[in-house]
Order: structure tokens, then C-alpha cells, then sequence
């Protein structure tokens, strides 16, 4: 409670002096300071108490998170900035063209710099104002906060001046002014009261800005209020010519494969999503959210979750204890004759783990062909059985995946085929061309992979001569027939896929192995999709309404437990309230509610009744003051299912009836 | 199977909305008034209510002490960068601030009432950041910063949310700590002042604790606030503890209409409100201490009065003072015998005189 809170001594309206504050000081910090007094408690003695055990706990497991976060935050900003760097390349130069046209055009004259920016000076160039469009494609702005930020950052590094302004200063409320205001604290480094165009001009003719193009980038600028933009653009300009010119970003699930590639699939020191959470997470994006940006928190709860249960912190004892319990790992020394080593496990864990990635991207370098994604390839990876996993077993997989990971109707699985499946099949009918391309990606992406390196490179070159041996042989041929040449040329580009084709299936073979397996990875593939699924989202609107339906469960009381399903007077108010709603339509006659509630708690079934008679009441009450209390009682609980937003309540149309908000969990 | 039981879960709401449809339709409307029910005056039930006895009192306890044992867990998820968003049925008021003094100790916590009808978050931001600068003076971080610092006060808000957000002085464990009660407030609900919040809780100095009772909370933010600004952390902690002065502001549903204010619940509304109302408020009561035989203060010439003062700069804004005064049944219209609406105080001469003694402490 509150520590000013006393309720034995409140006033008869139980506030306190803060309980009427807008806000108030709890308290301030200790003068211990946090950070300094850990680590001296480190050095000294890490179990001197329980206390500093637990302090010493706590921030072992902040180390733990601060240190893989940190890696995968970087890891993500790099990839998204390297995505872009393509369109940012090509808005510079775009910058700089513009700027030399301007230029060329311009008077070195003071007067007319500091009358008007860009100085118009009659020649139509000079009053355009050159104008980027940068189509996101994204399914909300928020994917593109970053982009451009990054975006600034690229240009001004290239020579540029630039502002970063958002939707946010382009409101109608703080009109033009406002977005000068943000303009100039941001070229100008400096607040200023009283923002006139005329302070950007001077500034700009200082010597070190003078030939530096002036940029502003508007982020999501549909939102912005069009007037307040127009009067903007007006300033910028005495004419309202804008010359246009268009860039395009990628799109979220392109973003979304490379995030997986880097952070998932190429990095060793960041989360791992086990199957549950990559599928919840898929369907998720797929069907509901569409950001990269829940995805990337998603991925943050889970490094902190991961943290907290603090079985990747293996240099702690209790949790290397419970490590050793880990089924993976006591299956993996089962082979290795019972002794725990935990070098040679880590090192297979990590081993594996390669392994695993490489041989994914190599089937995601085919599936690209036809547009499989990397994020639905990765979940189903994840699911996949490979045990017996061979040329003949193809079908049984396919199987397994049409009714497990995907369920058709979902609007990202139109396929009634696995996608590890339809990689296979489409590896069967690519041309030798393209078989040479994958080949080639293969040879990169297996770098440093010793096991499979080598065994691709033989493979590439013997692909490679034998389609240079079909090509020549295609030529000595050209003379017959052309049916009998077509179908030798498929046969012969048929072999060579096939060979392709059973290559990777006996690498799955041999290296994959089903991701239960591998040893230690309970703790490297966080997969807890309930813990994570409450912390990502919430449901106040169902669980409210489960709170109240069930309050009984929740509050663990022996009074209403044993009455499963009825009402009676023990139970909470407001869930009484609430559970009587449930038996009305849409609106509900207040009349006949509060008598219904005053039923409920004034016919004590006969066992309550019984209790209520033998308990040693100090003094009985008048009827009518109990049923006064009674009557308080439901004004109180219909004042709290007021708060919560389930009703609403009567208005001057219909002063008798409150209408319901919500129907069903 | 999973969109088996997706497609069930929708079929069953659109079933059950049918059905509550249906049953509104069907069955005749019941006719009776919710003003037949006998009722209490407003005045009577608040106090009925302070003392009335909670049920289950001795398992809310338990249930909101089994909650202690998550602390360790929620301050961690603090400094891991989350906001943490309490839901549940209950007042979390008791809960969170309890969590904010036992756990946050190494923190200054300001905690701000958003059940209350105004709140400025201009000063609650200065209260941060003179709280953040006397943290960051006793650590001797500042030397540099102080040279040309001007009092918060007369800074901007941009100014305050820069200097929170402010580079990091140190390694990044000077904190305060906002904990917002009712996030979704009556206050709090406008774009505005959740996207202040938003801004507050992202600065890479604060944190934020807040609690959520609407269903619809959610509704109030988009992407960017809920998943980079505030970056919630839910937590469901039903409490089923009594919402008592959460529920203080609501217009009571059941209370006699007619019933006469008492100087005690009128002065909880009114001090809840921003001056300027308080101000029109002490106008109508002036005029009615004046004439104690009048039929009120006619509404043309509250609002001359009230401009001439430069309390209202039009009719409109006059009129949202009005509307908020008469839904607390602060003042009522009657009309006079020349057919002018007239504004009176349903109080007597002494209470009346108490209550402008007492807001105007």
C-alpha cells in the first residue's frame, strides 16, 4: 500500500492526501548507487547473504541479457541499413544532381540569398524544389523509424544539411510554426523562440553551409495535417512546383528473411526461437501485425525471458545443475558413454547449429525461385523429423507438414505442400543455368563449414563440366531432329538436377538432425509461446471479462469454489454484476438488474445460510440497513464495471438501460 | 487446427452478439424506470461505501502478496528497457505503488493519478527532471550540462523530454520512475497526452510502471508507441481489490438524481479540476452568497463576468465548464421569471461558504 495510506484512520471517503494529487513524489532514489555498490559487493564476496546472492543473481542475468541483446540489436540495425543502402545510394546521387541544377542556375548575388530560399531569381528551376518520394511499403510507419534516421545519417555523411521531421510537426494545433520551430533546432542546433525563414537564410550563407545541399526529410507524410504542409512547402518556395522523383524500399517480408538470416540463422551469439515460438510468431506477422517491429520485441522478450530463467548462464551453479538434468544433453552423453563433457558438447551444439543454418539457406537459395520465404522455410525446418529423411520419404514429410505447421486456410499458406517439399521439387526442375547460379551461392554460403564445403566444390565442378559436356554435345546434335533434341536435352538436364537434388538430401541426411537433438538446446531455442504471447500482447478485453466470469478460481476461496456454476451471495460484487449480464440481450433494464442482483445476495443457499446463522455475529443489523448496504454494494460494483469499459451507461435516449460491450470471451 | 479453433472463437463471438441481439428483440423491453429503485442520496452512499465491508478481503490480500514474489521479476524487466502494463480486474493502485517502494528504492518514483480529471503533464515532466538533475549533481555527472542550464520551468517540453532522453552520462543506471495510475484515465485519454507518455517512458532515463482497467485500453496507442515507446510488457494481475478512489470521478449510475450535494464530495470533484474552472465555479457561488434569495446567476452574465476576469475566452469553453459542473451536479439551470436560464448551487448559504473556504486552500 501506499505509505501514507491508512485506512483506519481515513476520512469517511477513504482518500488520502496523494490519492487527489494529479501526481506525486513516492520517493527518491537511495543514495546508494546501484551499479557501483554490485560490483564492490562482486568483488568482496558474491554469497556473503542471501541479499547480495540474489543482487549478485539479478545482475548476472542483466549481463546475460545486455550482452545478447546488444549483439542482436546490432546485428538487425546493420542488416536493415544494409538493405537500403541500394535506394540511399541512389538518393544521394539524386541529392547532388539536383543540387548541381540548382547551382548552375544561381546568382551569387546576397540580396536575393537571404530574400527567399531556393533563390527564384526567375528561372524555372530555381523555384522547384526538388522533391523524393520514398515509397516504404510498409505495412505500418513504425518498420520505418530507423530507416530514416539511417537515412540522414547516410546524406549528411555524404555533405548534406539535414532535418529529420515527423508527422507529429506538421499538426494542425502547432501549425506552420511548430514544424519551423523543429526545423531550425535541428539545423541550427540551438531552441529558437521566435523561428523566422529569415534565420535558416542568414545561417545558411555562413561560409561552412554555404555549398552543402539543404535536405529535409518528412517521415510518414501522410499523416501530416495538409494545410500545415502546404503552408510549409509555400515558404520553402514561392511557387508550388514540385519536382518529383520516386525510390522504393523493400518490403516487410524481405526484411523480414534478412532479419532471420542474420540473427537467426548466420549468428551464434544471439536468441534462438525454438518451433512454437517461430510458428506463433509467423502466423502472428502473417495474419495480424505485419511488422517488423513486433517481431524484432518479440525477440527481446525472449532474450530477457531467456535471461530470467538463467539456464544459458552456465558459469552460475544452480543453473548448471539444472542444465545437466536437460534431456538433450544427458541424450547426448548417453552416446558419448555417460561422462559430461561440456566443452564437447557446446562445441557440438555449436557445430550443429551451423550446420543446420547453412543447409537451410542453401534449400532457401532454390526456394527463392519460387518465392518461398525464408521465415516459412525456417519454422517448418524447425519442425521437421529428419530421422529417416531420404529420397522415398519425401512424401511422408509432405504429409506431416499439409495438417501440422500450416493450416490452408491462413492467408500465408495457400500451399497445400510443405515448403521444404516444394524446394526439393523445384531443385528438379530448374534450368542448368540456374543450377550453376545455386551452386555458386552454395560455394559461398558453406565458407567455413569444413564437412560440407568441399563436398560442394566436387560437386560444382562436376556439374559444371558435365553441362558444359551437354552444351557440346547439344551443338554436335543440332543437326537431328529437334523433337529427339529437346527430349535428350531434358533427360541430360534432368540427370544433373537429380544429382543436385540427391546431393543436398544426403547432406540433410547426414547433418540435419531434428532440432530436439541437438545437445543444450532448451537453452538456446527459447520456446516458451505462452509466457511470451501474454507478455507481447495482453487481452484486457478477455481476461478482464475471464477475471470476472471466474473470479472463484482466481480469488481461491473456500466459500464459492464449492458452488461451481451458481451465483451466490459470497461471491465478488462486480463478478455477480457481471455474470447477470451475461443472461440479458445488448441493453439491460437497470430495474430489473439491481433487483435480480439483490436476489442473488440476499437467498443465501441453505449451507451459507447455516454458516451465516452459527457464525458469532457481534450484533445483529436492522433489515434496512443491510439492505441499504446491499444496495451500496451494487452501486459500487456497477461503478467498477464502468472503469473496466464493459458497459455503458444510460444516456438521456435511454435513461433506464445500460448496454452491454462486449459479448462472449 | 489451430484455425479450427480461430474460426470458432470468431463464429462464437459473432454467435453470442446474435444472440444478445436477439434476446433485446424478442423479449418485450422491459418498461420499468431505474428511478423506481429506492435510492440513496449521492452524499450518503460515498460514505455508506468508505465503510462498506469487502468481501473476500482476506484472499484479495493473499492473492495481491502472491504478487510479491514477481517483483524481482518486474524490476528486471524494467531494466531490460520494458514499460510494464498491470491489467486485470482491481484496483492496482495499492499493488504497483507498493512494488514501486518495496523494489524501486534505487529510484526516484513519481507516481501520477490518471483517475483524476486533470493532470499536467508539463509539471509532472519538470518534477523528472529536477528529480534526475539532483541525482545526476550528487553522482557529480554535470559539470558540463550546468554551465548554461536554464530553470526547468520555463523550458519546453521538447527542451525536458531532450534532457531526460539526455546522452549518457554515466553507465546507464540513473533513473526515475513514472508509475502511472490508470494509463487510460479520463485525463490521459486524449492522442496528446498519451503521446507525451510515450515520449517520457522512451527516454533512455526514465521508466514507467502503469496500470490499465479499461478493455479497451489498447485502443489508445498505435505500433509505434506500444512496441518502441513505451515497449509494454504486460502483465495480467487481477487484484479484485475495491476501485475506491478510481471510482470517485464516475457520475454515480444508482444515486438519486435529485439528492443534495455535500460540501465533501463537491470538493473532491472541484479540486480535481483545473483552476480556471475552480475560478468560474467560485464566480456562481460569489453571485449566489450575494443574493442567498435569488433564482441564480443568469447564464449571460456568468459569461460576461467570467471574461472579464479572463477565465473563459468563449462561450464554448464556459460551456465545457458548465458540462462538467452539472454531470457532477456542481450547479444546476432553473429559470427565472424572465425566462433566463439561471445557474444555482443546490447547496446552503454555510456549506457553500465551507466549500469555497476549502478549495481555496
Amino acid at each position: 500500500m501506499a505509505p501514507s495510506a491508512d485506512p483506519e484512520t481515513s476520512p469517511s471517503i477513504s482518500t488520502t492526501n496523494t490519492d487527489l494529487q494529479p501526481f506525486f513524489l513516492l520517493h527518491k532514489a537511495s543514495s546508494r548507487k546501484p551499479s557501483s555498490k554490485t560490483r564492490r559487493r562482486i568483488d568482496l564476496s558474491p554469497k556473503a547473504s542471501d541479499a547480495s546472492a540474489q543482487e549478485y543473481n539479478d545482475n548476472s542475468r542483466f549481463e546475460t541479457f545486455k550482452l545478447l541483446w546488444s549483439n542482436t540489436e546490432f546485428i538487425i540495425k546493420d542488416v536493415l541499413k544494409n538493405l537500403n543502402t541500394t535506394v540511399f545510394d541512389g538518393i544521394d546521387k539524386w541529392v547532388h544532381a539536383s543540387f548541381d541544377a540548382i547551382h548552375a542556375c544561381r546568382t551569387p548575388d546576397f540580396t536575393t540569398a537571404t530574400s527567399m530560399y531556393p533563390i527564384p531569381n526567375n528561372v524555372p528551376i530555381g523555384a522547384q524544389i526538388f522533391t523524393a518520394l520514398l515509397f516504404t511499403k510498409n505495412v505500418e510507419s513504425v518498420d520505418d523509424i530507423s530507416t530514416f534516421d539511417d537515412l540522414g545519417a547516410h546524406l549528411r555523411s555524404s555533405g548534406c544539411l539535414v532535418a529529420n521531421l515527423t508527422s507529429i510537426d506538421f499538426s494542425a494545433k502547432n501549425g506552420v510554426g511548430g514544424c519551423l520551430k523543429t526545423l531550425l533546432r535541428q539545423f541550427l542546433l540551438a531552441g529558437i523562440d521566435a523561428p523566422e525563414m529569415s534565420i535558416l537564410a542568414s545561417w545558411y550563407n555562413e561560409q561552412e553551409n554555404y555549398d552543402k545541399p539543404l535536405i529535409v526529410i518528412i517521415d510518414d507524410v501522410e499523416r501530416c495535417s495538409s494545410s500545415v504542409l502546404n503552408d510549409f512547402i509555400l515558404m520553402l518556395s514561392a511557387c508550388l512546383y514540385l519536382s518529383v522523383c520516386e525510390f522504393n524500399l523493400g518490403t516487410p517480408a524481405e526484411r523480414m528473411d534478412a532479419v532471420i538470416e542474420a540473427v537467426l540463422l548466420r549468428s551464434f551469439q544471439s536468441v534462438n526461437i525454438g518451433k512454437h515460438v517461430s510458428t506463433f510468431l509467423r502466423n502472428y506477422f502473417l495474419r495480424h501485425d505485419g511488422t517488423l517491429t513486433l517481431f524484432v520485441k518479440a525477440l527481446r522478450i525472449a532474450t530477457a525471458q531467456q535471461g530470467l530463467d538463467g539456464e544459458n548462464n552456465l558459469l552460475r551453479e544452480p543453473a548448471m545443475k539444472r542444465a545437466l538434468e536437460l534431456p538433450s544433453l544427458q541424450r547426448f552423453c548417453e552416446t558419448r558413454g555417460n561422462c559430461i563433457d561440456w566443452v564437447s558438447a557446446l562445441s557440438e551444439l555449436k557445430r550443429l547449429h551451423q550446420l543446420w543454418s547453412s543447409l537451410v539457406m542453401c534449400l532457401y537459395e532454390v526456394g527463392r525461385y519460387h518465392k518461398i520465404s525464408l521465415l516459412d522455410l525456417y519454422c517448418e525446418m524447425l519442425k521437421l523429423k529428419l530421422q529417416n529423411f531420404g529420397a522415398n520419404d519425401l512424401n511422408l514429410v509432405e504429409k506431416d507438414y499439409t495438417t501440422s505447421v500450416h493450416d490452408n486456410q491462413s492467408p500465408g499458406c495457400l500451399q497445400d505442400k510443405g515448403y521444404v517439399v516444394r524446394a526439393f521439387q523445384m531443385l528438379r526442375d530448374l534450368s542448368a543455368m540456374e543450377l550453376c547460379k545455386i551452386l555458386d551461392r552454395w560455394e559461398m554460403l558453406t565458407r567455413g563449414i569444413e564437412e560440407i564445403h568441399e563436398k560442394v566444390k566436387e560437386l560444382q565442378s562436376q556439374i559444371t563440366l558435365e553441362v558444359k559436356q551437354s552444351r557440346h554435345d547439344l551443338r554436335k546434335e543440332s543437326k537431328r531432329p529437334a523433337a529427339r533434341t529437346y527430349k535428350n536435352d531434358k533427360t541430360n538436364n534432368s540427370t544433373i538436377n537429380e544429382k543436385v537434388a540427391s546431393f543436398l538430401q544426403s547432406m540433410f541426411r547426414e547433418y540435419i538432425q531434428s532440432i530436439e537433438s541437438i545437445p543444450l538446446q532448451e537453452i538456446i531455442f527459447f520456446d516458451n509461446v505462452d509466457n511470451l504471447n501474454t507478455a507481447l500482447i495482453g487481452d484486457p478485453r478477455r481476461r478482464i471479462q475471464a477475471d470476472l466470469l471466474e473470479s472463484r478460481k482466481l480469488l481461491k476461496c473456500s466459500c464459492c469454489s464449492k458452488n461451481d456454476g451458481v451465483l451466490v451471495p459470497s461471491m465478488h460484487d462486480t463478478s455477480i454484476m457481471y455474470t447477470l449480464v451475461q443472461e440479458h440481450g445488448d441493453l439491460i433494464n437497470v430495474h430489473e438488474w439491481f433487483h435480480s442482483f439483490m436476489a442473488v445476495i440476499s437467498n443465501p443457499p441453505l449451507k451459507a445460510k447455516k454458516k451465516l446463522r452459527m457464525s458469532p455475529s457481534p450484533k445483529k443489523r436492522k433489515d434496512s440497513k443491510e439492505a441499504r448496504t446491499k444496495t451500496d454494494a451494487s452501486i459500487q460494483a456497477v461503478t467498477e464495471l464502468q472503469i473496466t469499459g464493459l458497459l455503458r451507461m444510460p444516456t438521456k435516449r435511454r435513461p433506464d438501460y445500460v448496454q452491454r460491450v462486449a459479448f462472449g470471451l | 487446427m489451430e484455425s479450427n479453433e480461430l474460426e470458432e472463437e470468431e463464429f462464437g463471438f459473432s454467435r453470442n452478439y446474435f444472440l444478445a441481439k436477439e434476446l433485446g428483440g424478442s423479449s418485450k423491453k422491459s418498461a420499468r424506470k431505474a428511478s423506481d429503485i429506492n435510492l440513496v442520496d449521492e452524499q450518503e452512499l460515498r460514505e455508506a461505501y468508505a465503510k462498506l465491508e469487502f468481501k473476500h478481503e482476506k484472499e484479495i490480500n493473499n492473492l495481491v502478496n502472491s504478487y510479491r514474489k514477481s517483483y524481482a521479476e518486474w524490476v528486471f524487466m524494467l531494466r531490460c528497457g520494458f514499460g510494464l502494463l498491470m491489467y486485470g480486474f482491481g484496483s492496482k493502485k495499492g499493488l504497483i505503488e507498493d512494488f514501486a517502494s518495496t523494489a524501486l528504492t534505487d529510484y526516484s518514483v513519481v507516481v501520477i493519478n490518471g483517475y483524476l480529471q486533470s493532470i499536467n503533464l508539463k509539471q509532472v515532466t519538470v518534477a523528472l527532471a529536477e528529480l534526475l538533475m539532483e541525482q545526476l549533481k550528487t553522482q557529480r555527472k554535470l559539470e558540463n550540462y550546468l554551465k548554461n542550464q536554464q530553470p526547468f520551468h520555463t523550458q519546453s517540453m521538447d527542451d525536458l523530454i531532450s534532457f531526460l532522453d539526455g546522452p549518457h552520462w554515466d553507465d546507464g543506471e540513473s533513473f526515475v520512475c513514472v508509475v502511472v495510475n490508470n494509463i487510460d484515465g479520463p485525463a490521459l485519454r486524449d492522442s496528446e497526452s498519451q503521446q507525451y507518455l510515450a515520449r517520457l517512458a522512451a527516454c533512455s532515463h526514465t521508466l514507467m510502471v502503469a496500470s490499465t482497467d479499461h478493455v479497451n485500453a489498447p485502443l489508445l496507442w498505435n505500433k509505434k508507441m506500444v512496441h518502441t515507446e513505451f515497449n509494454w510488457y504486460w502483465y495480467h494481475v487481477p487484484t479484485y481489490a475495491p476501485y475506491k478512489v478510481e471510482g470517485i470521478f464516475f457520475p454515480p449510475i444508482l444515486a438519486h438524481s435529485g439528492s443534495a450535494q455535500t460540501v465533501k464530495t463537491a470538493s473532491i470533484v472541484l479540486q480535481s479540476l483545473t483552476p480556471n474552472a475552480q475560478n468560474v465555479f467560485k464566480v456562481v457561488a460569489d453571485h449566489q452568497l450575494a443574493n442567498p434569495d435569488g433564482e441564480g446567476m443568469p447564464l449571460n452574465n456568468l459569461y460576461t463576468v467570467c471574461r472579464e476576469r479572463f477565465l473563459v475566452s468563449s462561450q464554448i469553453t464556459l460551456n465545457a465548464h458548465l458540462t462538467e459542473f452539472k454531470d457532477h451536479e456542481l450547479v444546476k439551470t432553473r429559470r427565472n421569471s424572465d425566462g433566463e436560464d439561471c445557474l444555482y448551487i443546490p447547496l446552503s448559504s454555510d456549506a457553500l461558504q465551507k466549500l469555497i473556504h476549502e478549495i481555496s486552500q
